[in-house]
């Protein structure tokens, strides 16, 4: 490759030029990833309410856990208007296990949407539920109280 | 493609419009992918990355406060996805632009290089250098190589830069990467 002494700049422009071939090359975005970001698609929902992450211990500072290994759970928090649920993530072999609560406390049906297909569990009358064989990887929960009409919410997408 | 040009996909998608979506993935997929392998992610986290931002672009297509930003919230999703990832491994978590890897490119990023994929001992070589470069400076640069390549103010909202700092900072990330790659520098190199 010609440096240009001269023209530091045409230099970079020369190295980056490179540089984007070798990238390109070398590393693309996978198909199978492309694929799956179109895929996406299909999770689009416009009635339920969503609930945001308030809480995960992994981004908590002051919590020395959650940190792989270690054999303590990450818990999640996430807040809806009219109920929240909290979610204890462990490792289940190469999966994740879920220990759930909905506060206040009360029954409800969970859609586990995971990247291996979707879990339906119930949470029982004090708002607890769980589940194994949860993949690794992006997961989010559909949440109905029970009753006529009970509040649903999804849950964010997070990584598990 | 103009950010007025992503905006108006953003709300056709919102709308039920599945071919605006899948021009936003085609648009943005390579932004997503260098951000999580410029966090030294591996192929299966670098996936997963992906995988929850665009889930978590479309359960807030109808929300977005500034659609013609989608880039950058983009951007900014998945860059805090890897951070979630990093510590979910037990990584530090990167910091510095000048803070130079220093260390062997990690397996997860020491792609299995085909002797057959690179152009020469000579790409090679470069791809090792690139992949043990600071984490900022892989982001900008892979940013900066994406087709086609932003506008400065793009990139500074992207990477939540000043624009006036990209210049330099391109430079100067070049010069690592020449250092790093034993490339005689232009000029005697750092700015």
């Amino acid at each position: 490759m010609a440096e240009d002494l001269q023209h530091p700049d045409e230099a970079d422009t020369q190295l980056l030029a490179t540089l984007r071939s070798v990238v390109q090359r070398v590393d693309p975005v996978p198909a199978e990833v492309e694929e799956a970001a179109r895929a996406s698609y299909t999770w689009r929902t416009v009635d339920a309410e969503l609930a945001e992450l308030s809480y995960d211990s992994l981004l908590d500072d002051d919590r020395l856990a959650g940190v792989r290994g270690d054999g303590t759970a990450r818990t999640l928090t996430f807040e809806g208007s009219a109920f929240s649920v909290e979610v204890e993530v462990s490792e289940d072999g190469d999966g994740r296990r879920l220990l759930g609560q909905i506060v206040p406390p009360s029954a409800a049906t969970i859609e586990i949407r995971h990247s291996g297909g979707v879990l339906r569990v119930g949470a029982d009358e004090v708002g607890r539920f769980s589940a194994g064989g949860v993949a690794a990887g992006p997961m989010s929960l559909r949440c109905q109280v029970e009753g006529a009409d009970g509040p649903t919410l999804d849950t964010t997408w997070t990584t598990v | 493609m103009s950010p007025a040009e992503d905006g108006l996909l953003v709300r056709a998608a919102a709308e039920g419009d599945k071919a605006a979506w899948d021009a936003l993935v085609k648009r943005f997929s390579g932004l997503v992918w260098s951000i999580a392998r410029s966090h030294r992610l591996g192929p299966a986290d670098a996936a997963d990355v992906s995988q929850t931002a665009w889930l978590r672009l479309v359960e807030n297509l109808g929300r977005i406060r500034d659609p013609d930003r989608v880039g950058a919230w983009l951007a900014t999703t998945s860059r805090n996805e890897c951070l979630r990832i990093i510590r979910r491994s037990g990584r530090q978590v990167p910091t510095d632009l000048d803070a130079d890897a220093d260390l062997e490119a990690e397996d997860a990023l020491a792609v299995p290089v085909d002797a057959g994929l690179l152009a020469g001992e000579r790409d090679a070589e470069l791809w090792r250098a690139f992949s043990a470069i600071s984490e900022r400076c892989q982001g900008l640069l892979r940013l900066l190589i994406t087709d086609p390549p932003p506008s400065y103010e793009e990139v500074g909202a992207l990477l939540d830069m000043p624009v006036g700092s990209i210049g330099p900072t391109r430079a100067r990330c070049l010069d690592h990467l020449r250092r790093k790659a034993g490339i005689t520098g232009a000029a005697g190199g750092s700015q």
